[in-house]
């Protein structure tokens, strides 16, 4: 009886040390918000009318830019029509004041040549390399990789019913579009330019990335031929042989004039197209560069083909798409805190906090006596798994969430309080304070059950249907609400019940449990061990 | 504080050995006055004063930068000479270093607010990242103060059907009108001492609302228990057990409210007025006061109300005229507020309850039972 009592106690103080450790060693501790640790928050709205697609697009522009940045945690995102982005901790807040806000363009650019992957990697590999054997091994590398490569790239055809789909692959793979690269002479030329330099009308390098970030290719660019304005619509489908690609409309009047402008030079292979590959190139960033197979098109009969795959297909329908009606983003609230600011804050948050918990427990121990104690040690479990759960969600802890803990603390002591109260009455009652442990516990655990549930009730409808700082509060307000009633039942219980079994504490004479309850002498007086 | 049981004692010792004998309900109407006067007071000011709204309601930009060797006045032509609107310019002190605070009417572009910082670092000769910058457009505090409130509306629908499962309906009626009271108390102290409202006083407010519920749940779950409690058994109307019920948690609330204003003063008093963070402040203010309409509302305005209320139902009312017509007045009759003539402290466990005795009105929840033989816990 005694031992199954114990096993939720020890249960949770290992628990707890163990997440407090946890959380101290492998050096996690709370994220914190940019109120505290200084950064740019900034609620953007679209300025007309945008679908979900275009928003989706929009933000995940806005999270390339961002990454550029080297933000640690930024987080972007939706809520409603707005788009909110936060920079905690962003060095440059300029920068990113400049960045964030811009509008994204679709640019359809000629490709002047091109490398695979990244300059770097391909003075790295030449560098690695016997000095002796340089050039044919970069040469033979590289020959094969953009082969492979083209291959796997694009091409823009016409789309016809009958088309054979070799017509496409040969056209892509043909190998003279790869040695227009200048695989000899890898260092002129294909230094990245800069986002702030990417300007229509003038030539650029820009690189194509992958999923992941890495650099497949390095394009050097001409002038801008088009804008994603010249787009009508664009959308992934299967061709009769089962592979992916993209049907693209362009409008019509100057829209395909332009279009076909560009493709004729591409076709031809002139000076200001020799790779004849157009480049769609969103927000500095090259997204594809199909090789042009015809001289001019249809408006509604053009398709973008490749080895894609479905998801492939469609990522560069959207940019398409995206690129005939771009979103232009107006900044609602602008907000930024420098780094001193926001440490200022989290220093007075802190001390206040902790003067606050230190007035609390003085009052509950010379209120309560031992009693008192169980609710320090009750605080302790709770702040303990409460830092390990913040620190390990990485939820970040801002200035109203601070304010919801120290809230908490207040409905978690008064479930001591409750519990207390209770004993308070059923000592008075005449029953000893060993029988007397369960039965109030039993009916205290209903009544704080049912507080808590409403505080519950409250945070999660905050949570869910608030912005901005609201949430942080009611999030969490939430997990304290949650943990007090883990701790209630877990730590309170069998702690109290260990107590009343212990003669000192509960009969010495100033510190006693019954003087902290005001229990009449001999009703609280258990017969020591007797009745065991 | 516990000396042993005396006859007479202080109100601080009544309260702490639960043998207060407070007439909550019976004088709902003086407390339902004295909250109505501040809440009229307060809707008059709102009325012609109105709310210090902060920029985030009504859209403005508001730059903080360290000051340096510029006074405010310098300031001032500087960025008056940017053609700035609404412009005031002020100076706060904290731990020694110096910031200036400028505050403008919206822009008409928002990027402009980044090229004032940009000036303002110039002028005081900061970098231009120490410049804290907050932008906020018109229409935005109107987007906040939509979605506050329509989460408002769902969670007194989600509490009135919680309280309604969990107690009954007629409880859930006291709760939203001490809720109410309580938002109109703050907001009404907001309206008349004119401290500015942000978004952190709308959290407290939420805050605030989330206490006052929980302050009233804990009580009314007392009152659910003691319902037994009504009767002729035990000459007790449901008024009275309410009053009984109360004067048994009084102590509880009032070491919870405690409990509760503890941080939050240290918030408000070491946090903002020593360390000098305003923001802390926002917060603490809306929830020093809500606190206190919070715990005075679940006593003294959610309680009673449901006494009146229940005692409106045919089994109550009827109850009420019988214990009235066999001995006068039940729940009233104790002269002064705090007399424990009744309330002792040994009274109920030792007697059975007398007839003739006014009502067992003591603090005591369980009635006495005799002691179970051989029962080891």
């Amino acid at each position: 009886m005694r031992r199954k009592k114990l096993t939720p106690l020890v249960l949770i103080v290992v628990a707890a040390a163990a997440a407090l450790t946890g959380a101290l060693v492998t050096d996690t501790s709370p994220q914190l918000g940019l109120d505290l640790q200084g950064g740019v928050s900034v609620v953007l709205q679209p300025t007309k009318q945008a679908d979900d697609e275009a928003l989706s697009q929009t933000i995940s522009i806005i999270r390339n830019r961002v990454d550029a940045l080297g933000v640690a945690e930024p987080d972007i995102a939706r809520q409603g029509r707005s788009i909110v982005v936060q920079l905690p901790g962003v060095k440059n807040q300029q920068r990113a004041l400049e960045l964030v806000g811009d509008t994204a363009e679709l640019r359809f650019r000629p490709v002047m040549s091109s490398i695979p992957g990244s300059i770097e990697d391909l003075l790295s590999s030449t560098t690695t390399t016997g000095p002796g054997e340089t050039t044919t091994t970069v040469a033979g590398d590289t020959t094969t990789t953009a082969a492979t490569d083209v291959t796997g790239q694009s091409a823009v055809g016409q789309a016809t019913p009958f088309q054979d789909p070799t017509t496409t692959t040969t056209a892509a793979g043909d190998p003279t579009t790869t040695t227009t690269a200048p695989v000899g002479e890898p260092s002129t030329g294909f230094e990245l330019t800069p986002r702030e330099d990417d300007v229509a009308d003038q030539p650029v390098v820009l690189a194509e990335r992958d999923a992941d970030g890495k650099v497949v290719s390095t394009y050097q660019l001409g002038p801008s031929a088009a804008t994603g304005q010249i787009v009508s619509t664009a959308a992934p489908e299967l061709d009769p042989s089962g592979q992916w690609q993209v049907r693209l409309e362009i409008k019509g009047g100057s829209s395909i004039d332009a279009f076909n402008a560009i493709a004729a030079e591409c076709f031809s292979g002139s000076p200001t197209c020799p790779s004849k590959q157009l480049a769609i190139v969103l927000d500095s960033e090259v997204i594809s560069a199909p090789t042009i197979q015809q001289p001019s098109f249809e408006r509604d009969k053009i398709q973008i083909s490749g080895s894609f795959t479905e998801s492939e297909a469609k990522d560069l329908a959207l940019v398409l798409r995206y690129g005939s009606l771009p979103v232009n983003l107006e900044p609602q609230t602008v907000q930024t805190v420098s780094p001193t600011l926001g440490e200022d804050s989290l220093r007075a948050g802190l001390a206040a906090g902790l003067l606050g918990l230190a007035l609390v427990c003085l009052y509950m121990i010379v209120y309560y006596r031992a009693l008192g104690l169980v609710v320090v040690l009750g605080l302790g479990v709770w702040a303990s798994l409460n830092y390990a759960i913040i620190s390990k969600l990485g939820v970040a802890l801002t200035l109203s969430g601070v304010t919801g803990i120290v809230v908490s603390v207040g409905v978690t002591v008064d479930s001591y309080v409750v519990y207390f109260e209770r004993l308070k009455d059923e000592l008075r009652a005449g029953r000893t304070l060993r029988s007397s442990t369960e039965r109030s516990f039993a009916r205290a655990f209903r009544t704080i059950l049912a507080a808590d549930i409403s505080s519950f009730i409250g945070a999660a409808l905050l949570f869910w249907l608030t912005v901005g700082p609201v949430r942080g509060f009611a999030f969490f307000l939430g997990l304290s609400t949650i943990l007090d009633v883990v701790v209630a039942w877990f730590f309170t219980r069998p702690m109290v019940g260990l107590l009343s079994r212990n003669r000192f504490f509960t009969n010495a004479r100033w510190f006693g449990v019954a003087r902290g309850l005001d229990a009449p002498r001999t009703a609280a007086v258990a017969p020591a061990g007797g009745a065991r | 504080m516990t000396g042993p049981v005396d006859a007479r004692r202080s109100i601080f010792a009544r309260l702490y050995h639960g043998e207060t004998n407070i007439q909550f309900v019976s004088r709902l109407r003086r407390w339902a006055m004295l909250s109505g006067l501040v809440i009229v007071l307060g809707l008059v000011s709102l009325y012609f004063r109105g709310l210090n709204l902060g920029i985030d309601f009504e859209g403005g930009v508001v730059w903080e930068v360290p000051a340096g060797d510029v006074s405010v006045a310098d300031a001032q032509d500087a960025m008056e000479s940017e053609g700035l609107q609404g412009l005031t310019v002020q100076s706060l002190t904290s731990e020694g270093t110096t910031r200036l605070r400028v505050e403008a009417e919206p822009l008409e572009r928002a990027r402009d607010a980044e090229a004032i910082s940009q000036e303002l670092a110039d002028l005081t000769g900061a970098d231009v990242n120490d410049v804290s910058l907050n932008s906020v457009g018109p229409s935005w505090g109107e987007e906040i103060s939509r979605k506050a409130l329509r989460a408002l509306i769902f969670f007194l629908i989600a509490i009135t059907v919680y309280i309604s499962l969990r107690f009954e309906f007629k409880m859930a009626v006291p709760t939203l009108v001490a809720l109410v009271h309580d938002v109109l108390i703050t907001i009404g102290v907001y309206s008349i001492a004119g401290f500015e409202v942000t978004p952190a006083t709308v959290i407290a407010l939420l805050t605030i609302l989330g206490f006052s519920i929980y302050d009233g749940i804990v009580v009314f779950d007392k009152v659910d228990e003691n319902t037994k409690l009504v009767g002729t058994s035990h000459n007790l109307t449901y008024g009275g057990m309410v009053n009984l019920s109360l004067n048994q948690v009084l102590m509880r609330s009032l070491n919870t409210s405690i409990t509760a204003l503890l941080p939050v003063a240290s918030l408000l008093v070491l946090g903002s007025f020593v360390l000098g963070a305003t923001t802390l402040e926002e917060f603490a203010l809306a929830l020093l006061i809500g606190l206190f309409a919070g715990a005075y509302s679940s006593i003294f305005i959610a309680s009673p109300l449901l006494a009146v209320l229940k005692e409106r139902e045919p089994r109550y009312r009827d109850l009420k005229a019988k214990l009235a017509a066999r001995q006068g007045p039940v729940v009233a009759p104790l002269a002064p507020d705090l007399d424990d003539e009744l309330a002792e402290a040994s009274a109920a466990r030792a007697r059975p309850v007398t007839p003739g005795a006014a009502a067992p009105l003591s603090g005591r929840p369980i009635p006495p039972r005799p002691r179970k033989k051989g029962k080891r816990r």
